[in-house]
């Protein structure tokens, strides 16, 4: 395989959104229910019903328009798409087609050394499918219909993407954005988040190429293995003197190969046209002004907080930043005391997220302990226990096992700070060590290590490793 | 006019025609197109699509949940059912 090759991506992301009621009905939008469960006569695609639209998916979009910086129409029309297939009872979807809700939109991905403009198309509301489950009879296909209508924004790009690695990036930038603005739970296993990828080859700055369209993938390591093997197909296919047809193709997660969808007789013909039963979408200013107030601060933003305001080194604001409600943690504890919000990310994203992880909690559980955590934090910020005796209580106060001071009385955990003190300790210590002292002023570093932990271990480990390095300096230099 | 595909048209309108009546079916729909057609004499390049008669605009409802059915009154017209699933014809792309 020659590599002068290049890939073209668009991607289709199909983003559920977090409401509490489907698109056009009342039935809750809930996964994990019993089969059916959560299907009314409107879901089940009667006749006579009728879809009433709900407010809150259109509230979503707007938000959704803002923190991606798209065109928010104030005209919109709802399509009915149609085909048959037995997890879509009303034989149509209804969609948004030649008038979507959102036009013309934009997000900056981060590629090792620069950012990446991703022009993004359009997004549309739409329903979602039901589902078929056909591995439980092997002559009979099961259907369960409590995901038809929940709501979905499907969200386009153009064709801006040229990796797996860019693609990756690009869905988890979407994804951040789309759970700081609370429109999306982000569970990609759960099907929340899932992309359509759309992959042509062609030589360097050549031509395009056809493309073929991989369905469905709801995993970032299905994303990049699908991109990856279907590149391969593609080129080599032509080089071996064939043609790319446009096909529909799924990834198979067990083998890690893309194959063509069972070739249609005809081409889909979807027969568009505006759903009778729903009236055309009209925003007001007023709307879309009063939905601004409430995107909040995105992701980006955040980072740039952190900071410029906060002095939080770049690579631990990003771990901060990628998940909300990291964010919301972080700013609490920076709100309930002054130790400094340097000292602070560097101990969440280090011992507290460990321990979260090891727990298999979510981050959001420690919202209530903050106050506790803060406490413990400036016990070690201000000398009064060592760093490694933070860490070793951290874990009774992270579990509520009493606060703080109390849990360092109880183990006798406060440090020896007071200089006079250690000062006798440390010259107790240099007594009979005149060999060790010409080395150190001889030039060997070695021996401060070796006389900090002799002082130490005179202190029971309680001597503040800080004081005792700077009066033994003190005393060495002499 | 285009020509008529009546096995595609068929095909996505998922009826099963006989073969001696797919000409009289192409024709029929020939007719109706051709009569539908006569649209295509008024000039609307100066006129904006519409998309409904109505003045207003969609009707909003608050995101509630309301539950008004059980599950077994939305499969109480399944042909089939398997527990609390539809059970149809094996299905797969």
């Amino acid at each position: 395989m020659s590599n002068n090759w290049e890939m073209v991506i668009g991607l289709e992301v199909h983003a559920q959104l977090n409401t509490s009621s489907k698109l056009f009905s009342s039935s809750p939008n809930q996964f994990g229910s019993e089969p059916n469960e959560n299907v009314n006569f409107i879901d089940s695609g009667m006749p006579g019903m009728l879809p009433v639209m709900n407010f809150a998916c259109i509230e979503m979009a707007i938000k959704t328009g803002f923190a991606l910086n798209f065109n928010i129409n104030k005209y919109s029309v709802f399509e009915r798409k149609n085909y048959f297939y037995p997890d879509l009872p009303q034989g149509y979807q209804i969609s948004q087609f030649e008038f979507p809700i959102l036009t013309e939109g934009f997000i900056n991905i981060d590629n090792p050394d620069n950012q990446k403009k991703i022009r993004i198309e359009r997004a549309h509301l739409e329903q979602d499918a039901g589902k078929s489950i056909h591995d439980i009879d092997p002559k009979f296909s099961f259907i369960d219909l409590n995901r038809v209508g929940t709501p979905l924004l499907e969200i386009v790009s153009y064709p801006d993407l040229s990796s797996a690695e860019e693609v990756v990036s690009y869905m988890s930038s979407l994804r951040q954005v789309l759970m700081y603005i609370d429109v999306c739970d982000g569970n990609m296993q759960e099907g929340s988040l899932r992309a359509d990828v759309n992959l042509s080859v062609r030589h360097k700055g050549g031509e395009l190429g056809t493309r073929c369209e991989i369905k469905n993938l709801n995993s970032f390591k299905f994303i990049r293995q699908a991109i990856e093997y279907e590149f391969k197909r593609q080129i080599d296919v032509i080089e071996s003197g064939g043609k790319i047809e446009q096909n529909t193709m799924l990834f198979d997660t067990s083998t890690g190969e893309t194959r063509a969808m069972r070739s249609k007789e005809f081409s889909h013909d979807y027969r568009y046209f505006p759903d009778p039963d729903l009236l055309p979408v009209n925003l007001t200013q007023d709307l879309i002004d009063k939905v601004k107030t409430l995107v909040g601060e995105l992701p980006q933003a955040k980072l740039d907080k952190f900071i410029k305001d906060y002095n939080v080194d770049k690579d631990i604001a990003k771990i901060i930043t990628a998940e909300k409600q990291n964010a919301i943690l972080f700013e609490k504890m920076i709100s309930e005391t002054d130790v400094k919000p340097k000292f602070i990310a560097a101990w969440l994203v280090g011992d507290i997220f460990a321990f979260i992880k090891e727990n298999n909690l979510e981050v959001s559980s420690l919202n209530e302990k903050t106050k506790e955590i803060t406490d413990l934090l400036k016990l070690v910020s201000d000398d009064v226990i060592s760093n490694k005796a933070g860490k070793e209580i951290l874990p009774r106060v992270l579990n509520g096992q009493g606060n703080p001071s109390d849990i360092v009385k109880e183990l006798g955990l406060e440090q020896v700070s007071d200089s006079g003190e250690l000062e006798k300790i440390i010259d107790e210590s240099l007594i009979g060590e005149e060999e060790n002292i010409s080395k150190f002023q001889g030039g060997s570093d070695r021996v401060l290590g070796y006389f900090v932990g002799k002082c130490l271990k005179a202190t029971k480990g309680k001597g503040n490793p800080k004081l005792i390095n700077k009066i033994l300096l003190e005393r060495l230099k002499k | 006019m285009s020509e008529i595909d009546i096995k595609r048209i068929s095909y996505l309108a998922k009826l099963k025609l006989p073969h001696e009546k797919e000409e009289f079916y192409a024709n029929s729909l020939k007719d109706i197109i051709k009569w539908v057609d006569n649209l295509k004499m008024i000039d609307t390049s100066e006129t904006e699509p519409l998309h409904n008669v109505t003045e207003k605009t969609t009707s909003i409802r608050n995101d509630e949940i309301i539950k008004i059915n059980s599950v077994d009154d939305v499969l109480s017209n399944a042909p089939d059912r398997a527990q609390n699933f539809f059970k149809v014809p094996k299905v797969v792309e």
